[in-house]
């Protein structure tokens, strides 16, 4: 049986309770108003380089830089970048520059019918060298610690295996899809051939955005229903509203798939499965993983959901490299890169790889 | 972990997963995707239709029809590319001769 409660708690209780009604009642309208949206991407930046839609931005440094080479985020070509800077406090972004590197973002853009010929090859061999070359312009640094999230592991990877010439000191891949027997339902329909590629390109030459987005929305159709209702009985609490909104603002907000891309990643990627294979055919030869020499670090998500964790893993024993090191988090897909596991454990470690590998200057 | 949670919402939580789990098992199965890869289909197709009638009846009146615009869009966005890979030969002709000269 419960002890009884003292009147001092049970109005303390009480009034705690009014006082929450009344935050849930303001942020409860303010939701549904959708005024107050949190600002997504805060941390100051300059556009040091740009080519078609693509952008290389140079993020302001706050403490001086302590440490080189500098580090180049590679983004996905199917979501918003700002997912790896989301909101102040709750960024990957914002906590390797206060941890002293000089952080650069590569993020392709939106593309559109003017980009539906870009292959892989346009983004690795194309503009990624060019951005980088940019790079060495603007710190004096020959190579880079190169990190990709998602599809820009893949592609960080391809560059750093395919290029004699890579300059790449180090390489960080999160989240990164390699064998891609392992991705889930919707892969294994488009690998058997009961889905084809230009069953979800659309006019424009591309995979819309909003095919990409019911197809991760599908995977679990139900779950609005919980972070509905784990809304409601967190309204009164700013910091969860503004973490809820900003995250629900990044899942909904995909960027078309260039077609001759999808059609490569299909064909090479899925069916085939090239990676897991190690040789690649892609632009004008092949590439091979076990050319990666360069120390690596590999992160992936017991509970992601989109990349599983059994596509991801294999990669550490098909690259080269004598220094490689897998870091197994306790989350999903994004639960890595924002929220409570990100803020405990990957931050901190992958911030902290980077500089065991880095000059201090 | 739910100790701090109230009743309704774990009530909530767990409608939702009994709900929830044979849904997704649906929505992963072949014949959800072998729906999805006939709507999809069905649906280019009707678009198709639809885009040739009004491209017939526009060219009727000597207008251009969206498909054409799409079209001048993509030959100028070939010729973009051609003109940036033009533009980085050069570039890269230009920094080899740097190089040897310097």
């Amino acid at each position: 049986m419960a002890p009884p409660l003292h009147p001092a708690h049970l109005i303390a209780r009480v009034n705690r309770e009014v006082e929450r009604s009344l935050l849930r009642a303001r942020n409860g309208l303010r939701y549904v108003a959708g005024t107050h949206r949190p600002k997504l991407g805060a941390t100051p930046k300059d556009v040091v380089w740009r080519r078609g839609r693509a952008q290389l931005w140079r993020y302001r440094r706050g403490p001086a830089v302590r440490y080189a080479p500098p580090v180049v985020i590679v983004h996905s070509l199917v979501s918003r970048s700002y997912i790896l800077d989301l909101r102040p406090g709750s960024s990957m972004v914002e906590y390797l520059v206060n941890a002293g590197l000089d952080v650069f973002m590569l993020d392709w853009g939106v593309p559109d019918e003017l980009d539906a010929d870009n292959g892989l090859a346009t983004y690795v061999d194309g503009y990624l060298p060019r951005a980088l070359a940019a790079v060495r312009r603007e710190t004096g640094c020959r190579d880079v610690t190169l990190a990709g999230y998602c599809l820009g592991g893949l592609m960080a990877a391809l560059y750093a295996a395919g290029r004699d010439d890579a300059a790449v000191r180090n390489l960080v891949l999160m989240a990164t899809p390699i064998d891609f027997d392992e991705m889930g339902s919707m892969v294994a329909a488009l690998r058997e051939g009961r889905l084809s590629a230009d069953d979800l390109i659309d006019t424009t030459g591309n995979v819309p955005a909003e095919a990409l987005y019911s197809g991760f929305y599908m995977l679990a159709p139900t779950t609005e229903i919980a972070q509905k209702a784990t809304l409601l009985e967190n309204l009164w609490n700013d910091q969860f509203v503004e973490g809820f909104l900003a995250m629900n603002q990044w899942a909904r907000d995909q960027v078309p798939f260039p077609g001759a891309a999808f059609r490569q990643t299909v064909q090479v990627l899925i069916r085939d499965n090239a990676l897991m294979r190690g040789v690649i055919p892609f632009g004008r030869g092949e590439v091979r993983l076990a050319d990666i020499s360069v120390p690596y670090l590999n992160v992936f998500a017991e509970q992601d959901g989109i990349v599983p964790s059994a596509a991801s893993e294999p990669i550490t024993d098909l690259v080269g490299s004598e220094d490689a090191t897998d870091l197994r988090l306790q989350s999903g897909h994004v639960g890595f890169v924002a929220g409570r596991q990100a803020a405990k454990v990957a931050r901190p470690q992958i911030a902290d790889w980077i500089r065991r590998h880095s000059d201090e200057l | 972990m739910s100790g701090g949670r109230p009743l309704w919402l774990r009530a909530v939580l767990r409608l939702e997963r009994a709900i929830g789990e044979p849904i997704e098992a649906a929505t992963r199965s072949d014949a959800y995707f072998d729906v999805v890869a006939h709507a999809t289909r069905a649906h280019a197709r009707t678009i198709g239709a639809a885009e040739e009638i009004s491209r017939r009846c526009l060219h009727l009146l000597n207008l251009p029809a969206g498909t054409d615009v799409r079209r001048v869009r993509e030959q100028l966005a070939r010729m973009e590319r051609r003109m940036a890979a033009l533009s980085d030969e050069i570039a890269d002709l230009e920094h080899g001769r740097d190089a040897a000269a310097g």
